[in-house]
């Protein structure tokens, strides 16, 4: 494409494993006062990372 | 919902339903910014009208919406109601402190009350709490905060104690963490921080003056030589793992992209600069006609950012413009926020149970006490309905998913109620996840 450049898709999902609860509170890691999740991750998907890098 | 912004010389889209980020050029802003409105949804008259302008961008387009990745419609998402599982804790473990600091929101550590710290057998008893309403939750987490909580380590190391076993006997995995000024830090008490804690944050506010003319001692002294010395030997023995310097600006650094760089100059790799939040009528309070300066400084640290980033000499991290869209979080927890009143709470010294640390010391706000073991409903329901889905400011606004809906607190504190998010907050919170995007996508476009 010319006028566009895809970098990342579909980064909000509704799907599968939602609300397990296992990720950081935001407000525990470095802010204490702005609360943010952007910048928060995905524990499951870390760690399905973490295993897979492993195998 | 499509939001286009430019920074860094460069344009971009969000496209705020699907999460999906482009890189896009003038003219495809332009066209997008014609057919794009509050709704979401392109009128197929105008956008017909527009492709005779535009056509090639009207192809593009088109092929992306078919592929659900631009103008996606907002998804029908019901947020789980919170089941009464606590996971966070954020353990006020000392109501006290060896510095003064001008613009303390806790007042100097006491919270509008007595000098207190928090005896081990509560401090001990607040862990129980939190292992006996953490349900199914492996991940329990814990910040030993203040005031100064290295003033209060004989609490600290009894918990730390018995958080381990707690972990053996529940099953848990206990992430503690620590909120401290680095002026008590010895080489005794590093060495327990560094082996124990999941993180550490260490508060100096950037250049030497800076720091020294709000955060004297209680005796009226500079406090930046010892701070600084203190938290580089504490990162020398930190290595790669996760700690970050966490500084504060006000009115009188507006310029606060210096302090991030200076940081960074001294030696510090992750950091965060948070905005003061003060009631306008304070000296050191940032107010809305402060945001075009406050923005051109994120900026300009975006761009220094930028360059730094490309030799390992100089990399660093910076809170606000991390934003991790490979491992992004869920619909849940984006609607869920910070969690307080809700999974995360604050315990004061004589064992009070409060939403977050923020609320401490607000008697409207008192939700119960560890000893009972019980949490006042209306608040907790109350917090529960505290999400997007509730906040009509908030479902409109492109930076929802990333924000979650501001600081419950500092709603109160400005708007009276929790759900009427702080103005300026947000503002500082839109320009911050422009950089952020920005940064993201010219780090990561081949």
């Amino acid at each position: 494409m010319k006028h566009i450049k895809v970098i990342a898709e579909k980064t909000v999902e509704c799907g599968n494993g939602t609300g397990c609860g296992e990720c950081q509170a935001s407000c525990q890691s470095a802010c204490k006062t702005s609360c943010t999740v952007g910048n928060q991750s995905c524990e499951r998907k870390i760690d399905r990372i973490r295993k897979e890098d492993n195998k | 919902m499509v939001h286009t912004f430019s920074c860094l010389g460069q344009n971009f889209l969000l496209d705020v339903e699907s999460g999906t980020l482009c890189r896009i050029d003038a003219n495809m802003r332009k066209f997008i910014d014609s057919v794009n409105s509050p709704s979401g949804v392109i009128g197929s008259g105008e956008f017909s009208r527009l492709r005779k302008l535009y056509p090639e961008e009207a192809d593009e387009v088109s092929e992306l919406v078919n592929k659900g990745l631009l103008f996606t419609k907002a998804s029908d998402f019901v947020p789980p109601k919170p089941d009464g599982t606590i996971k966070s804790m954020c353990l006020n473990i000392c109501h006290n402190c060896n510095l003064a600091c001008a613009y303390c929101f806790a007042d100097e550590g006491k919270y509008s009350g007595q000098k207190a710290s928090m005896t081990a057998e509560t401090a001990c008893r607040a862990l129980d709490f939190l292992a006996e309403k953490s349900g199914t939750r492996r991940n329990l987490e814990v910040d030993f905060f203040g005031g100064e909580p290295l003033m209060n380590m004989s609490a600290v190391y009894a918990a730390v104690e018995h958080g381990r076993k707690l972990e053996k006997s529940h099953g848990k995995n206990f992430r503690f963490t620590i909120t401290t000024n680095a002026l008590g830090l010895n080489d005794e008490i590093s060495d327990f921080l560094d082996k124990e804690m999941y993180n550490v944050v260490l508060s100096i506010d950037g250049r030497k003056n800076v720091h020294n003319q709000v955060r004297k001692t209680q005796g009226g002294k500079d406090s930046f030589d010892v701070v600084l010395q203190n938290a580089l030997a504490f990162r020398r023995k930190r290595g790669d793992r996760q700690y970050y310097v966490r500084g504060t600006f006000t009115a009188l650094n507006k310029d606060f992209a210096a302090d991030a760089l200076a940081l960074a100059d001294y030696g510090f790799d992750k950091l965060s600069l948070e905005p003061v939040v003060l009631p306008d009528s304070h000296p050191l309070a940032l107010k809305d006609s402060d945001l075009p300066e406050l923005f051109e400084q994120y900026e300009s640290l975006a761009a220094e950012y930028l360059k730094r980033r490309k030799t390992p000499e100089t990399w660093f991290s910076f809170f606000h413009f991390i934003v991790d869209l490979k491992h992004s979080p869920c619909l849940s927890k984006r609607y869920s926020s910070c969690g307080a009143g809700t999974e995360y709470v604050a315990v004061t010294p004589s064992g009070e149970i409060y939403p977050c640390h923020q609320f401490v010391g607000n008697a409207a706000y008192k939700m119960g006490n560890i000893e009972s073991g019980e949490i006042d409903s209306a608040l907790y329901e109350k917090f529960c309905a505290n999400n997007l889905a509730y906040k009509p400011v908030c479902r409109d606004c492109w930076a929802k998913y990333h924000c979650s809906g501001g600081c419950a607190a500092n709603a109160v504190n400005f708007n009276g109620n929790i759900s009427s998010p702080y103005k300026t907050a947000c503002a500082l919170m839109q320009k911050r996840l422009e950089c952020a995007l920005a940064v993201y996508c010219l780090e990561n476009e081949e």
